[in-house]
């Protein structure tokens, strides 16, 4: 017995598994998706993270199978369905304009979908009206989309995908029309929603603090690529490349550039625009020479203002921006800004000289080809 | 120029099938104009010639032919006709889109108390039977000396164009954005300058949408042509139907020629403009 | 006076030297006015002032071929008119090819609106063949037709011979004869149809569609969910224009039929101008011709109505 349900439990999380293989999309000329490679379980939620023109909506349209892909292959619950249209996907897709059936009710918009799956009409209603009470739909069944706040109609638009029993849930940029306390509040409702359900979720999102907080991983893309796959933690504290790095975080890390100038150990020393400081360096640090570029990084927050003259940098401070618990100083140094936060107590005014210096294991060190080097 | 808006792509079967449809529709059109290139006995032939040796004859025969029982050539004047009404429905679409643009942007950005009455009543001016104002026109023309001129029935014309005119170019106008126009006024431009370098380039699809509608209109136009152009101011179609009415039987060719060239002008203007032909239906008539 | 433009532009009050009437027409207050006036001006001439006159024409007994002075007979021509029989019967024929030519015009312009929704290689083209038909002249239209209907020579009996064996005569009956205008107006006219309603077919967001593909919506649904709502005002837009111009058809039947046989195919336009030009009753003429805009704005108001009820309803 135990046997025939794991087996069933390993066929069935292999059967809903989204698998992507060299996924390539090419307009003419433009390369919008490149080989992308990229596996999403049963019940993850994959976050695909980008700026815009990367490439994570049409990564994601191929998915859904509104764009058919120029090489690559896709796999949808074990099945190969990268040459078959949409509708026969059975996938369930949110968009960013919500594409609400204006002219119907919301409950037969959200009953849209399942016609096509050949059920009673009792089994429709029953199924509608779970979803309206799982999302807080009950009150406004009756009404048009028109008549909707935009919080309500994202929240049918949502409804729409999990009345169905699909492969798997594909999101375009579900929240980005919504307000900031209406983003909180959604991300928190979908998280829940979409942990209750056995099936792949993907979505795509330009908003990082969106990703980070519901994505069980990320894939952050940028020209077509994916710079890096991994948990919001992992992303965070370990960026494997400089773009990720000064993607993720805000605010935005600091990338400084330096020149190696010695190595103690594991340590290596380092010119920054002529002050030198030490940093911890790991064992892919090792094939660097003396006098090679690198870049350095070190989060805002991972900088204190200090007295001490070992391993710090000296700038001048340039603007101070209160942001309520914390402040945020913008240093320059020679031709190099600084970012670094404060305590709200910590107040220097602007033109002053101040020395900062880094926690030591949260610099971030970066090989002339932006490649992670450091632990 | 914007190419076409389309609901997508569609292969060559879609054009096969196009392809056949609009051969069919376009059929009795077809005839006319290879019946324009058939001799008489062609043009008449039962059962019907498709193919034949064509003839020019009849083009030149549009101008200038043999009179009834003589060998004399003289000029029928259709060159004559052929320029009246390039002249008369140019001038009248040209002047209802300038009138039109005008009035348009003056109720667009200058309104007035009872704008919407004055808009009101030139939209049901373009509901008009003709039959319920041509009694008093062919009077007044007549009572004034207008009947027979050019400005009599130019006039006339503008009018029938501008109530489309005024009410396709300013729902352009209202869809503008003003804040390039405020930002220019900031700037100390004066109005006329951010009518003509501003307002007026935008609203370029309503102009060549109103100047299409407006030309076939009056281009074809043959009720008021009929009563109120003179010998020297007949237009095309009154002067086709006098063919067709005075002669012995029927000229098929001959009429078919002057059908043919009747149309080409019309033609060629449309297919320049059919871009913006369909925005400017679609920006006039959607937004409502 | 090189200084009366600037301080017009600048909108500020005249100079202190007097009343400078150029500076004050061209005030930006008063420039609504200048700008509108022109074509009020000649939409008031060419079209009110005789449309007052045509109303005023039609309280008097004026003939035009005879030099009497007219008497006011108030409304006596509006009564001899309404109980006209000929008159009622103009209507029905009226009523008849209106009806007709426009549904089939809707039918027509609809399928070939959906025909061309899509881009395909050579559309350009086939869309200006499809377009042809409105370009020409009623005349060349009415004309041709009319050789189409010719029982010897013309295409369509010779068409129908080669099934029958007997020369087909289209416009000998009034059957036939108004089906051969009927034909003829909706031919020329369905490309108008075909156009708005492409204009709406295209302006119908995509990701509308996609959401029904996804959503695995067969065609039928796909169309009354989201096509239709989208071109309903247009189609409704489609068939007010259609019916009041087709209303006022004169053109087509003068040259077709010329009214005949009898009068079976005589339009209410055809005979208010038989009315003034043949017979010279111009009052009464008028008075026709003032019932058939009454019946026109009515039309127009319950289009607009419709409009109204639609746009509320979503």
């Amino acid at each position: 017995m135990t046997a025939a349900m794991s087996e069933t439990t390993a066929a069935g999380a292999a059967a809903s598994e989204i698998r992507i293989e060299k996924l390539t999309k090419r307009f003419g000329n433009l390369v919008a998706v490149d080989a992308v490679d990229l596996t999403i379980g049963a019940g993850e939620v994959m976050c695909l993270l980008g700026p815009s023109g990367c490439g994570k909506t049409t990564t994601l349209r191929m998915v859904a199978g509104l764009e058919f892909a120029t090489e690559g292959a896709i796999w949808l619950g074990g099945r190969r369905v990268d040459h078959l249209p949409a509708r026969q996907r059975n996938v369930a897709m949110s968009f960013q304009f919500y594409a609400l059936y204006a002219s119907i009710s919301v409950a037969d918009n959200l009953a849209y979908p399942l016609h096509a799956e050949g059920l009673g009409r009792a089994e429709i209603e029953r199924r509608v009206k779970r979803v309206a009470e799982i999302l807080q739909l009950d009150r406004i069944m009756d009404r048009l989309p028109d008549q909707l706040s935009e919080g309500e109609k994202q929240r049918v638009a949502v409804g729409r995908s999990i009345v169905r029993d699909p492969t798997c849930f594909l999101f375009d940029e579900p929240l980005s029309r919504l307000d900031v306390q209406l983003r909180e509040q959604m991300r928190g409702e979908i998280k829940e929603v979409l942990s209750g359900l056995a099936k792949p979720s993907v979505i795509v999102t330009h908003d990082q603090l969106e990703a980070l907080s519901m994505a069980d991983r990320i894939a952050v893309m940028q020209a077509g690529i994916i710079e890096q796959v991994a948990t919001p933690h992992e992303i965070f504290a370990r960026p494997e490349n400089v773009f990720v790095a000064g993607f993720i975080g805000t605010p935005q890390m600091n990338l400084i550039p330096a020149t190696v100038t010695g190595r103690e150990g594991r340590r290596l020393r380092l010119d920054v625009a002529g002050q030198a400081i030490g940093v911890e360096a790991g064992a892919r640090a090792e094939g660097i020479a003396d006098g090679a570029s690198v870049t350095l990084g070190v989060r805002p927050r991972a900088f204190a203002l200090t007295d001490e003259t070992e391993d710090s940098l000296v700038a001048r401070v340039d603007i101070v921006e209160p942001m309520g618990a914390e402040t945020l100083l913008h240093l320059i140094e020679g031709d190099q800004d600084l970012r670094v936060v404060v305590p709200r107590t910590v107040r220097p005014s602007p033109g002053e000289q101040v020395r900062i210096r880094h926690a030591p294991d949260q610099a971030h060190l970066f090989d002339e080809t932006g490649r992670r080097v450091s632990a | 120029m914007a190419r076409f808006r389309t609901t997508g792509d569609a292969g060559w079967g879609r054009t096969a099938a196009a392809a056949v449809v609009s051969l069919i529709y376009f059929f009795p059109v077809l005839w006319i104009i290879l019946t324009a290139f058939k001799t008489r006995a062609d043009a008449l032939a039962v059962p019907a010639k498709f193919f034949f040796v064509p003839t020019l004859d009849n083009f030149v025969r549009v101008f200038s032919r043999a009179g009834v029982g003589s060998d004399q050539e003289f000029s029928t004047g259709f060159d004559l006709f052929f320029f009246n009404s390039i002249f008369i429905a140019g001038s009248s679409v040209i002047l209802a889109l300038i009138i039109g643009t005008l009035a348009a942007y003056g109720f667009s950005r200058h309104p007035l108390r009872g704008n919407d009455t004055y808009l009101f009543i030139i939209l049901t001016t373009r509901m008009l039977p003709p039959i319920v104002v041509i009694i008093p026109i062919f009077l007044m023309f007549r009572v004034t000396g207008l009947s027979g001129t050019y400005i009599g029935i130019i006039m006339l014309y503008t009018a029938f164009n501008l109530p489309f005119a005024i009410w396709m170019i300013k729902s352009f106008f209202d869809e503008l954005n003003r804040e390039v126009e405020d930002a220019a006024r900031l700037d100390g431009s004066t109005e006329p300058r951010v009518f003509r370098l501003i307002c007026l380039p935008q609203v370029k699809a309503g102009l060549a949408a109103t100047a299409v509608f407006a030309l076939i209109l009056t281009w074809n136009e043959f009720l008021f042509a009929l009563l109120l152009t003179g010998t020297e101011t007949r237009t095309v179609p009154v002067a086709m139907a006098r063919t067709i009415g005075g002669e012995i039987g029927v000229d098929w060719g001959l009429l078919a020629a002057i059908v043919c060239l009747f149309l080409i002008p019309v033609f060629v203007v449309t297919y320049a403009l059919q871009n913006q032909l369909l925005r400017g239906v679609t920006f006039g008539t959607v937004r409502r | 006076m090189a200084a009366t433009d600037t301080t017009a532009e600048r909108g500020g009050a005249p100079a202190a030297r007097g009343f400078n009437p150029v500076a004050w027409a061209l005030a930006p207050e008063r420039r609504g006015g200048l700008l509108v006036a022109p074509a009020i001006i000649t939409l008031f001439v060419m079209n009110i002032f005789p449309l007052m006159w045509s109303l005023g024409l039609s309280f008097f007994n004026y003939r035009a071929n005879r030099l009497t002075v007219p008497d006011f007979v108030w409304f006596r021509n509006f009564e001899r008119v309404l109980t006209d029989d000929d008159v009622w019967e103009r209507f029905q024929t009226t009523a008849i090819v209106v009806g007709s030519s426009v549904a089939l015009q809707l039918v027509i312009g609809f399928a070939l609106a959906l025909l061309f929704a899509k881009s395909f290689p050579g559309r350009r083209i086939l869309l200006m063949l499809v377009l042809t038909p409105m370009m020409l002249s009623f005349v060349a239209v009415g004309v041709f037709f009319k050789l189409f209907y010719e029982p010897t020579f013309g295409l369509v009996s010779q068409a129908v011979a080669i099934f029958t064996g007997e020369p087909f005569v289209v416009l000998s009956t009034p059957t036939g004869a108004l089906i051969g205008i009927i034909v003829a107006d909706a031919w020329m006219w369905s490309p108008f149809v075909m156009l708005l309603v492409l204009a709406g077919l295209v302006s119908v967001p995509k990701y509308l569609y996609e959401a029904a593909e996804i959503d695995r919506a067969n065609w039928w649904r796909r169309f009354r969910t989201i096509t239709f709502p989208y071109i309903k005002g247009l189609l409704l837009l489609a068939v007010l224009f259609r019916t009041i111009e087709t209303f006022k058809l004169f053109d087509i039947v003068y040259l077709i039929t010329q009214g005949g046989p009898g009068s079976s195919t005589e339009t209410i336009a055809v005979y208010v101008y038989r009315m003034a030009f043949q017979y010279f009753r111009t009052s009464q003429a008028s008075a026709l011709a003032y019932i058939v805009l009454f019946v026109v704005i009515v039309l127009t108001s319950l289009y607009l109505y419709a409009v109204r009820r639609t746009s509320e309803a979503r």
